[in-house]
This record gives structure tokens, sequence and C-alpha cells, in this order.
């Protein structure tokens, strides 16, 4: 087909310019487009439609394509994916999703479907993991590794091979930088 | 164009594997450019597809009738719109469908999720690859709809079948396989926690808005298969139990009861390991009411024909999804295990478990009835029929238990209930369940089924109500302001709540239809010109018959003036279109009339042009509408819980004058759709022979006709009272035995006997004879019930032992970090 082709073709264009490639792709599509309109003359609306449909639905395909491929070719030093960790994101959905469920049940006690002492249980157990999750939010951590990890490695072998690991206040569980004599919390003495 | 989409249905294989292998890959070596590359693929899966099918479309509007696909389902003369649902008309093109939808709601999930669950994404887009690999190798190896004639190409199509070409049915398989398509993510999702170990509650999170999405689809397809039926078939009423319609209804059971099972597990974090179990199940149950439809295990209306090998490729296929996933549940045992109590058995979370019991029991015993057949005739040689009868009376109960606990579940307290708060919440909704059935007295209503049905719809709308209004008033309290505003206010931050109770009032409303049927009438008349006929308090009169031409078929109207009270009040024009190239398959275009109260619906079940007589089944269907507005009730419902949770500022904003334009607009949408009699317009010419079609004389014989079923297999076993076509002969020959054997004078044994003896199986009885093997039938429903509940107890009194046992000490929480808390909390509402 002719429109793959020209796909074929805008996307080395792409390459050379250094734009955005969907740019290209939505061009391209573009000019297909245009393209069938003209060539389909006479054969109307449907004939068009189908055409400019099956154009797009082409340089779709080039784009994914692409967006499957280019991950491979970049450079090394983009690896930042945290498997298994969980992002400063999530950790905020989590607190939130724990002071709705506290919400939810203040809104049961009042409306009858709850003893005082079940309430004061739960509301305790799920003001305890609210607490826990402020604090993993305060001191940043899943943040700290991620980012030692990374310098590390842009740093080279060096800074890899004596590999320190961050320091915790005995006292409020904060992670401090290696370098730091005092909690950056409580001001507690970090014990080395 | 044809060579160019097959070339794309490899690619896309081709691409599925990549993905599959890419995305493990990656994610087991923690490698990003490997799993970047594995979205960009999984995506590229999607672009291929639309590609694929906008091919297929074109094939079908350009008429390409070198694609056998394009000759079997379509030709010239269908309509625009009927040329593209052809798409989907066949087996072949359904089977792409599928993939394309997949691959497009895959993309969907993986797009909204890449970022929040970056660690199950990868094994997420493995699983969904590997189902899409499984329907393109069906595709490739042996059901290609781009295959193309060797030689030459036929010049005109035999189009498509004509009981098809109705606006229903063009929608009705897309939303039934949206729900089905939908379901594959949630499983995907459960399969990426079970290997990724993340089995927390966030997985549930990530997939609880694609159930419900899902669940929304399954219902809508049903019902609208329901209307469809209703409409089209002319069997004078909806559900006839059908293996493809219960094919549909497995899943939906299962689905249902993961979605309430998966609130048991949010807040109390129990039945972890049954939440997994319902997701797997679910999308089995999918697979499995494809195969049943597809491959001709089980016969069937609208079954698509016998093909062994497609039915070996999905019982490999099945055998592999549930060993795959269940060894992998066994595998994470020790990661599920969870802190499960059961304080009392007057609490919440026991109702969600009795309400999982019953849902998975009705998904059992409909499964067990709908196999029942195939296994019969495996094990004894000797195929028969389980008919709608069956069906209803073990449904019925268990409709109304599940219909009871819609009304008591919500009333009851997490952990348990105490006696002062039991009567204090069931005082009102009680009162209004005893009021309904007080009501329904008064009309004569029997207590079984439909009075108890009627008394515990006005239980669960009470309780629904009663919620609204505590909710509101305690919500006026806490923010100080009006009733309305806390009302919507309370809608919008509970979307799921509050829109599940809404839910629940439009399953109130399908069960009142249900309960209609108390009163149903349905007599069959033949009427000559001016003759008259009574049914209920209407007087219809046959006012003659025409014949007219559209050019793709010829259409045979009757026109019918309908009396009350002596007053003509309306004109019904019931007719039979008999299509170009479908001559032998007449559709059969009810007439209805519909009211709130009732329909009256009129079938022209057989005509005689010459002395303009007409065979009509008439049916007057109380309560009938009710159904269809109840359906849009749950969608709005649906809708609400569905509501992304930053809408929240617009919806409470916006929402009332939203809600009620919606409802109008859905109601007036069912209504008006359905309201059009079949338009006719009159003319002259053709002619069609009738034959005297056996209506019954007497009670005893109607009795008959409806306790033995035709046994033609295109019908999908109706009994020999609604079995009408024109082309059945098969039907009309056993009403004529039917009727010999009654002027002989024999009774109810004797005949069944007959024909026993006569057909040499027990296919055409609507219920196999308790004897035998077959007495399994009569059994296993009580076993399976038996056996579930024996095992709910058995699970709940281990969990009430071991409550005490594990107390959580909370640990006093530091003042700043509580005042932190109290702080957000005030800022959250």
């Amino acid at each position: 087909m002719s429109s793959a082709i020209s796909t074929e073709k805008d996307r080395a264009a792409a390459d050379r310019a250094g734009l955005e490639p969907w740019q290209f792709f939505l061009l391209a599509a573009l000019g297909c487009a245009t393209a069938v309109t003209f060539l389909a003359r006479g054969e109307g609306p449907t004939a068009i439609i189908l055409l400019s449909v099956l154009m797009g639905a082409a340089a779709l395909v080039g784009y994914a394509a692409l967006r499957a491929v280019r991950p491979l070719v970049l450079p090394d030093e983009e690896r930042t994916m945290i498997v298994g960790q969980r992002t400063r994101a999530a950790l905020e959905r989590e607190k939130l999703l724990a002071l709705r469920s506290i919400k939810e049940l203040e809104f049961d006690r009042a409306m009858g479907r709850l003893s005082e002492e079940d309430f004061s249980e739960m509301s305790g157990r799920l003001r305890a993991r609210a607490a826990r999750l402020i604090k993993e939010l305060d001191a940043g951590a899943g943040y700290r590794e991620q980012i030692e990890t990374d310098l590390a490695q842009r740093l080279g072998a060096r800074a890899a091979e004596k590999h320190v690991a961050a320091p915790v206040c005995a006292a409020c569980k904060t992670a401090n930088d290696h370098d730091a004599k005092f909690c950056k919390s409580c001001g507690q003495p970090l014990g080395r | 164009m044809a060579s160019l989409g097959s070339a794309l249905l490899l690619a896309t294989f081709v691409v599925c594997s990549y993905a599959a292998v890419v995305s493990v890959a990656g994610a087991r070596r923690r490698s990003r450019r490997l799993v970047e590359s594995g979205i960009g693929a999984f995506y590229l899966i999607a672009a291929l597809m639309i590609a694929a099918s906008a091919v297929m479309i074109n094939a079908f509007l350009t008429n390409d009738y070198s694609i056998k696909y394009v000759v079997h389902y379509s030709d010239s003369v269908q309509p625009l719109f009927y040329k593209i649902t052809s798409y989907w008309g066949g087996l072949d093109g359904s089977i792409m469908f599928w993939v394309f939808l997949l691959s497009i709601f895959g993309s969907i999930a993986v797009y909204v999720n890449r970022e929040r669950h970056r660690e199950l994404v990868p094994y997420v887009i493995a699983t969904i690859s590997v189902v899409q690999m499984f329907f393109l190798y069906l595709m490739i190896v042996h059901r290609n709809p781009f295959t193309t004639y060797l030689r030459a190409a036929p010049a005109e199509g035999d189009g498509l079948n004509p009981l098809l070409q109705n606006v229903y049915m063009a929608i009705h398989p897309p939303s039934l396989y949206t729900g089905f398509v939908g379901m594959t993510i949630p499983f995907a999702f459960g399969i990426a926690a079970l290997v990724t170990g993340h089995l927390d509650d966030s997985w549930l999170r990530a997939v609880r808005r694609w159930t419900m999405f899902s669940w929304l689809f399954l219902s809508f397809g049903l019902t609208l298969g329901m209307i469809w039926a209703y409409e089209e078939l002319g069997w004078g009423g909806y559900w006839a139990w059908d293996p493809v319609e219960n094919a549909g209804l497995l899943p939906w059971f299962t689905a249902t009861a993961f979605l309430h099972s998966v609130m048991v597990q949010e807040r109390r974090s129990m039945l972890r390991v049954w939440n997994v179990t319902l997701v797997i199940v679910t999308f089995f149950l999918t697979i499995f009411g494809t195969f049943m439809t597809r491959s001709g295990v089980v016969q069937s209306v609208h079954a698509f024909g016998d093909d062994p090998v497609l039915a070996k490729l999905f019982t490999g296929f099945m055998i592999l999804i549930l060993v795959f996933s269940f060894s992998l549940v066994v595998w994470r045992l020790p990661l599920l295990k969870a802190r499960n109590e059961l304080d009392s058995w007057l609490s919440r979370e026991a109702a969600f478990m009795v309400n999982n019991w019953i849902l998975l029991f009705a998904a059992l015993f409909v499964l067990f009835g709908t196999m029942f057949p195939t296994l019969s005739e495996a094990v004894t040689g000797e195929r028969l029929t389980v008919a709608g009868a069956f069906f209803n009376k073990w449904m019925a109960p268990v409709g109304l238990v599940l219909l009871l606990l819609t009304g008591v579940g919500p009333l009851l307290a997490w952990r348990r209930s105490t006696i002062g708060n039991l009567v204090d919440s069931f005082l009102w909704p009680v009162a209004a369940g005893v009021a309904a059935w007080a009501v329904s007295l008064a009309f004569r209503i029997p207590l079984w089924p439909s009075g108890l049905c009627f008394a515990l719809c006005g239980l669960v709308v009470g309780t629904v109500v009663q919620e609204f209004w505590r909710g509101a008033r305690v919500r006026r309290k806490n923010t100080g302001t009006d009733l309305l505003t806390a009302l919507v206010g309370l809608v919008g931050r509970n979307k799921r709540r509050y829109g599940g109770y809404i839910v629940h009032v439009g399953i109130v409303l399908i069960f009142f239809g249900f309960a209609g049927n108390a009163k149903k009438l349905d007599e069959q008349v033949l009427l000559h010109v001016g003759q008259e006929a009574k049914i209920g308090r209407y007087t219809i009169r046959n006012n003659g018959i025409k014949v007219s031409d559209d050019g793709q078929k010829q259409m045979t109207t009757a026109y019918l003036a309908v009396f009350v009270d002596g007053k003509e009040i309306d004109g019904l024009y019931p007719a039979r279109w008999a299509y170009r190239r479908h001559e032998q398959e007449p559709t059969t275009e009810v007439a209805i009339r519909r009211t709130p109260a009732e329909d009256l619906y009129a079938v022209l079940g057989g005509f005689d042009l010459a002395d303009q007589s007409a065979t009509l089944q008439l049916v007057v269907n109380p309560l009938v509408n009710w159904i269809w507005v109840g359906f849009g009730v749950m969608a709005l419902g649906t809708g609400i819980a569905l509501l992304p949770e930053r809408s929240f500022a617009f919806a409470l904003a916006k929402m009332p004058a939203e809600a009620v334009t919606t409802t109008i607009a859905m109601l007036l949408l069912v209504l008006v759709a359905g309201a059009r009699p079949a338009s006719a317009q009159p003319g002259m010419g053709g002619s069609e022979d009738t034959r005297s079609s056996y209506y019954a004389r007497t009670p005893f014989e109607k009795q008959m006709q409806h306790e033995i079923v035709c046994t033609c297999g295109a019908c999908g076993h109706q009994t020999l009272a609604e079995c009408r076509k024109d082309a059945c002969s098969t039907s009309h020959q056993m009403r004529g035995e039917l009727a010999a054997m009654i002027d002989q004078g024999k009774g109810h044994d004797e005949i069944i006997q007959a024909f026993l003896a006569k057909y040499g199986s027990e296919e055409m009885l609507g219920a196999p004879v308790d004897k035998g093997f077959n007495r399994m039938a009569w059994l296993f429903p009580y076993l399976i019930g038996a056996t579930s509940a024996i095992a709910v107890a058995f699970i709940a009194v281990k969990w009430t032992r071991k409550s005490d046992a594990e107390a959580v000490a909370a640990a006093p929480l530091d003042a700043t970090i509580a005042g932190r808390i109290d702080d957000e909390l005030r800022d959250l509402d």
C-alpha cells in the first residue's frame, strides 16, 4: 500500500529532523487522506471515509511500531524503572484511601451501623496505618535508595565500590543522608 | 484486500508473542527498555487490529464477494448499518471482533495503569497477549475471516440472517462482547498480582472499575437479548433459558459475586483467596460461554454451528487456563492468608458470604442445567432436554433469596449487629414489605412466588430509601446544609455505595417485572375478517391482511383493531417478513401495545390470503416494561459508581439535572424504540397456503402442549404451544399427534408414554424423567446446594473460633501525627 511506504519514509525523516515522530505520522495521515479525496473523486462519501480510515489505521500502526522498537535502541542510562517499589504517588493514594476509610467509618457510626468499641478498634487500626504512611512520605522512602543507586551508576564504578547505606535514625526511623551527623527530623545524634 | 487482512492477522500474532516474551523478560531482568518495548508492542497490537477491522468493514461496504465471509453474511441490498454489523454477524468475524475489543481495552487498561501499577503491567501485558494469541491462532489456522474463493467469486451475497437484522441484535453482540472481553482485564491483573506476589488490595482497586464496566455491559447485553427475544422471536416472553442466554448469565453471576465480596476484602481484609478465585472463574466462564455457543456442544436457537476442531482447541485452552491460574493460587496461598475472623452471623460480612454462596449456586446450577443434555448424551447416549420449566422451578427461589439479601444486607452492621440496632433499622423496610404484600393481596396475586416477590420488592425499596434518608440526615448534621444538598453530596461522596443502592432499585424493578408473569394471559385464536377475540380486558378484531414488498423482503401484515369497553383505542399490525434468499424462514414481526401496566402482544402465526383469516397468538404481559426501565436505573446507578474520583465537585454541581435528563432520555429511548408497531405499506398480491395449526381446544390440551417440547432443533426447544414457525413441520406434526391422542381419550401418563415410545428418547420432554442417570438432574442441585452450604458454614465456624487470638495492639500515635491526620480528615470532604 502506498500509505505504508510513505509512512516509512516519514519515519526516516522524523529521525533525521529530531522532531516528535507522531507529528510526522499525523501529517502523513492527513496527506494520505487528501490524496484519497482526490483519488476517490466520484466514488461517494463512503469510499472516501473508508480509505481515510484505512490510511489513519496505517499511520497508527507505523507509530505504534516505532513506539515498540524505539525503547530498544535508546541509550542504557534511561533505565529508571523501579520494579517492586512503590512510588510516591502510590503512597499518597494509599494515605488518601486510609483517610477515606476513616471518614466512612465515622459516617457508619453516625448512621448507627457500628458500635463504639468496634469503631475505636477499626479506626485505630486505620489511623495507625495512615500515620505510618505519613511518616514514610515524610522520610521520602522509596526515592532515596533509587536516587542513590542511579547516582552510583552515573558516577561509575568508583562511587559504586564504596556503597554507603543511608543511616536510619534510631529514634524516629527517618532515613538520613549518609554524611549526616544529626537526624534531620528529630535532631537526635546519629550513632554510626 | 483479503491478503492484506490475512497478513495483518499474522503480523498481530507475531507481535503478540513478541509482547508477551519481551514483557516477561523485561520484568524479570528489571530492564526498562524491554518493558517499554513490550508496552509499545501492546499498543501496536491494537493498531494492527484497528487496521484489520478497517479492512474487514471496507470489504463489507464495497461488497467484496471474493471473501467468503462477506458472501455469507451480506448482500448488496442490505442497509449500510447492517453491512457494518455483519462484521460480527458470524463466527469468524466475531472472533476477530473479540480480539479487536480486547486489544483496545487492554491498551486503555495498560495506559491508565502503567505508572500506578508498574510492577504489574508487564505481566498484565503478557497475560492479555497470550489470550489474544489463542484467538488469533484460531483465526489463522482454522477460521480465517479473510478466506477467499479459490475460483470465481459469486456475484451476490447470501445476506445476513433476517433474525439478526434488528437494531437490538445489531448492538446486542458487541455489548455482550464488551462485557465478556472486559472480564479479561481483571483476570490479567489477578494473574499479574499472583505472579509478582503484590497481593495487597492495590490490584483490586485497579480492576474494580473494569469489573463494574464489564458488568454493566454484560447486563446491557443480556437486556438487549431479552428485548430482542421479546420483539423478534415472538415467543411472547423474554427469557427461555436458552444455552446462549445462559452463557451470558454465568459470568454475570460470578462477576456480581465478585463486586460484592470485594467490599469484604476492602473493609475486613477477608476472603482474599476467594476474590482471586472469583476473578479467575469469571474469566473462565466467559471463555466457556464462547466455547459453548460456538462449538455446537449444546443445541440452541442461536448456537453457531457444529465445529469439533474448535471444540478441541477451546477445551485445550480452558484446561490451560484452569491449571495455570489455580497452580498460581496454590503457590501463593501463604501470601493470601489473611486475618480472618467472623464475629457474628448477624453481620454484613456474613450476609455477603451468603450472597456469594447463592450467586455461585445459581451459576453452578445454570451451568449444570445447560450442560446436562450433553452430559447425559455422553453417559447414556440419549439426548434429552432441560427446558425453561426446570430452570424456573429452581431459579425462582434462588432469585427471591437474593432479593431478600438485597434488602437485608445493607441493614446489617459490619462485624456484629445488636438487637437494638436491628429493630431500629428493620422497622420501616419490613413495614414497606408488608404493605407491598397487602397491595398484592388486593390484586388477588398468589403468595408463591409472585406475592412474595412483591413483598420483597417493597422491603428492598424500603431499605434503600431508609439508607438514603438516614445518610442524608447525618450528612446534613455534619455539613449544615439543607436536605437536598446533603443528599446529593452524600451520593457524590460515596459514589460506589449509593450507586450500588440505585442498582438495587433497578434490580427491584426488574423483579417487579418478572413478578408480573403471574398474571400473564396467553391465547391462540383463528380470526376471519370481522371476527373478534377477547383477551383480558381487550377485544381484538381482524380487519384484514395485506401484502407489500420493499425490494428486500415481502411483508404480510394483519390489521387488527383493539377495543376496550367497546371503544376502539388502538391498532395492532403484526406481520411476517419473508426476506429474499431466506424465504424458508420468515421472521415474525410482533406488534406490541405498551403501557406501564401491561403489554398487549400480538404475533401473526399464520394467515390465509384467500379469506383474509389470521391465526394469532395474543399475549397480555403485565408489568413487562418495568424490566427495561429497571435496567435503565441499573445503568444509572453503575454510571454513578463508575464516575471518577475527581468528578466529585462536578458531580455535586450537576448531578441532579443530569440524572433526571438521563433517566428521562433512557425511559423515552426504551419506550419509543419499542412502541413503534410494525410499519406496513398497504399493497396487494402474493399468496401463501395456510395449515390449520392445532391450537389448543381444551385446558388439558394446552397443558400438554406446554409440557412437550418441539424436537426440530431450530427453535431452541420451545414447547409445542410456542413453536409456531411456518417452517417447523415437526412441531406441527407433533401437535397433530397430540390432538389425535387426546381425541382418543388418553390421559396424561399414557400420552407421555406414547411419545416416549414413538421418539425413542426423552428429548421432547421439557424436563428429564426422574429415573436412572437422569435422576442426577434432579439430585444435583440439592447436592451443590448442600455441599457449598456446608463449606461456607465450615469456613465461618473456623473463622469464628480464632477471632480472639489476634487482637490488634494499636500503638498510641504521637500527638503531632494524630493532629495532622485530624487536619487532613477535616480537609478531605
